[in-house]
């Protein structure tokens, strides 16, 4: 607000005055309507019915780069248009004017006398005479080059959060990757198979496995499930994973195998974020003479193993009382040991398989532990390859109802051949 | 997305939480979030009411674990109340059934609970 002028000690505790309003006023009154139509913000232009322009006010000349002289009674409307546009013009803009009496907000691109191109927004009336009959079209033209500017940076921003995503899942994938072995190693004697599920490539989940040779023959396999997922999780499972493979080489026994897993993660995880996984640890051994092998389960809170023998009975191989690993500074280990004679198959898998939805919603209720016995009973006898084949196969039918990954491990001793043929 | 409920209250012997819904990977992190934020005094107990919790995964009991580790930092006591027999089941499984005090109501932790003593 001006300090000096005459009304100061008049009008000074008003907050209008008079006079600046009146003022102001007045100059809206010299702004003649020939004035505003040649110095609209924004292009104003009358055509003839055939197109041909009749008028065009000086922003859109100014916008354009022509005199006035080069368009009026030359030009039509169309000739400024890109060949693109003026096809659009002819086939839709045209037609739907004629029909409708008017068209309004149509994107356009105009070319400048440079060449230059100009998108705008075109609104058309038509203008009629007092019988009705068409007269001319009026047409306004709007500057889009900030809309424009604003879409071309949406897409660009659009494009390049779809990169970041693609990014992102080729990311989870080759962590997920490195979690798990990128072949099983073959073991003289065994049928080994395993399967991992990605139930969602935005996230990296917590399950993991491993089939590795320990000194003297024997062989450590394990198979377990870290709490929760995403990067952190996959940060545990690697831990999980070295130090598991780390221990076995330290002291083989499943049970002091996996007290040292319980030490490591107690010790390292232990705060308001704890990190815990199960996990099943196995000692396998070639039984010699007797044929077959022996394995020796330790577990730290993980779903029971299944035993599918080659009687054709199949059931869990209990390993009650494990704890959950990295919970309790010593946590509870349960072993079990059974002898895999020819034709029987030792099953791990992770709850992911038992948790999932059947019907293929989340609504619905869950496989459970019982549905996968009763699954597994009906495929027994069979190899380690026949059951990761069926337990694919049933995870592909639960389709989206798998909500955490899954991983089974399948390890088998095969019939000798001799008994295959009848 | 899955849905759960968390509703909180005070009683003499410290903060009860009950939970309604599935508690998974989704809703475990809502659960993490509540418990710094409960004031326990050395001695309380805390006091997790599971009557309404309808699912329960690894995620899930790695929450209740959380509350655990936040409760014996502050040198105070936690109770599991009415735990569902699939929570039971998951429990045994994963051998935390010797780990958490159990409770059928949240009024029988309440009685179970005895004051500290006043120190000299």
């Amino acid at each position: 607000m001006s300090a000096s002028g005459d009304s100061e000690s008049v009008d000074q505790p008003r907050p209008q005055h008079p006079g600046d309003d009146h003022a102001t006023f007045s100059a809206l009154l010299e702004d003649s309507a020939e004035d505003l139509y040649e110095h609209a913000p924004c292009g104003y232009l009358s055509t003839l019915l055939d197109g041909t322009i009749a008028k065009i006010n000086t922003t859109l000349l100014d916008w354009l780069g022509y005199d006035h002289g080069d368009l009026v009674g030359r030009r039509t409307f169309s000739d400024l248009l890109t060949v693109g546009g003026r096809l659009y013009h002819e086939t839709h803009f045209g037609p739907l004017l004629r029909m409708q009496g008017e068209v309004s907000g149509i994107a356009l691109e105009l070319k400048a006398l440079d060449g230059t191109r100009l998108p705008v927004l075109v609104t058309s009336t038509v203008k009629t005479g007092g019988d009705g009959r068409p007269l001319l079209i009026r047409t306004t033209v709007f500057d889009a080059r900030d809309r424009r500017a604003y879409e071309t940076e949406l897409l660009r921003a659009r494009k390049e959060a779809e990169l970041e995503r693609e990014e992102l899942k080729r990311l989870n994938a080759t962590l997920q990757q490195t979690l798990l072995p990128p072949t099983l190693v073959n073991v003289p004697g065994l049928d080994v198979a395993a399967h991992y599920h990605v139930a969602s490539t935005d996230m990296v989940g917590g399950d993991f496995y491993d089939l590795f040779p320990l000194s003297a023959g024997t062989w450590g396999l394990f198979l377990g499930d870290v709490c929760g997922k995403g990067a952190a999780a996959a940060a545990v499972t690697s831990l999980a994973r070295y130090t598991l493979r780390a221990a076995a080489v330290y002291d083989p026994d499943p049970a002091a195998v996996l007290g040292n897993l319980n030490t490591v993660l107690h010790h390292e995880y232990n705060g308001h974020d704890p990190r815990f996984c199960t996990v099943v640890f196995g000692l396998l051994t070639p039984e010699g003479d007797r044929g077959g092998f022996r394995i020796t389960l330790a577990s730290g809170g993980h779903p029971p193993a299944l035993l599918l023998r080659a009687d054709g009975s199949a059931d869990h191989v209990h390993t009650p009382g494990g704890q959950l690993m990295g919970v309790l500074s010593d946590a509870h280990i349960a072993t079990a040991t059974v002898h895999l004679a020819a034709g029987d198959t030792l099953l791990l898998h992770t709850d992911g398989l038992t948790e999932a939805h059947p019907d293929g919603t989340r609504g619905g209720g869950r496989y459970g532990d019982e549905a996968l016995l009763d699954f597994v009973r009906a495929l027994a006898p069979t190899t380690a390859s026949d059951t990761v084949a069926a337990i694919r196969d049933l995870l592909d039918t639960f389709g989206t109802g798998v909500d955490d990954d899954t991983a089974v491990l399948a390890i088998n001793v095969p019939r000798p051949t001799s008994e295959e043929q009848p | 997305m899955t849905q759960l409920a968390i509703r909180t209250r005070t009683t003499p012997a410290g903060p009860v939480v009950e939970l309604t819904g599935e508690l998974d990977y989704d809703s475990s992190a809502q659960v993490r979030a509540l418990f710094p934020e409960l004031v326990l005094r050395d001695g309380s107990q805390l006091v997790v009411d599971l009557t309404g919790v309808t699912f329960c995964d690894s995620s899930g009991i790695t929450a209740l674990l959380a509350a655990r580790n936040h409760a014996l930092a502050a040198r105070a006591g936690i109770s599991l109340v009415a735990v569902p027999d699939h929570i039971s089941r998951i429990f045994q499984m994963v051998g935390l059934d010797q780990v958490f005090t159990t409770h059928p109501t949240a009024q029988a932790a309440e009685a179970a609970w005895t004051p500290p003593k006043t120190r000299p």
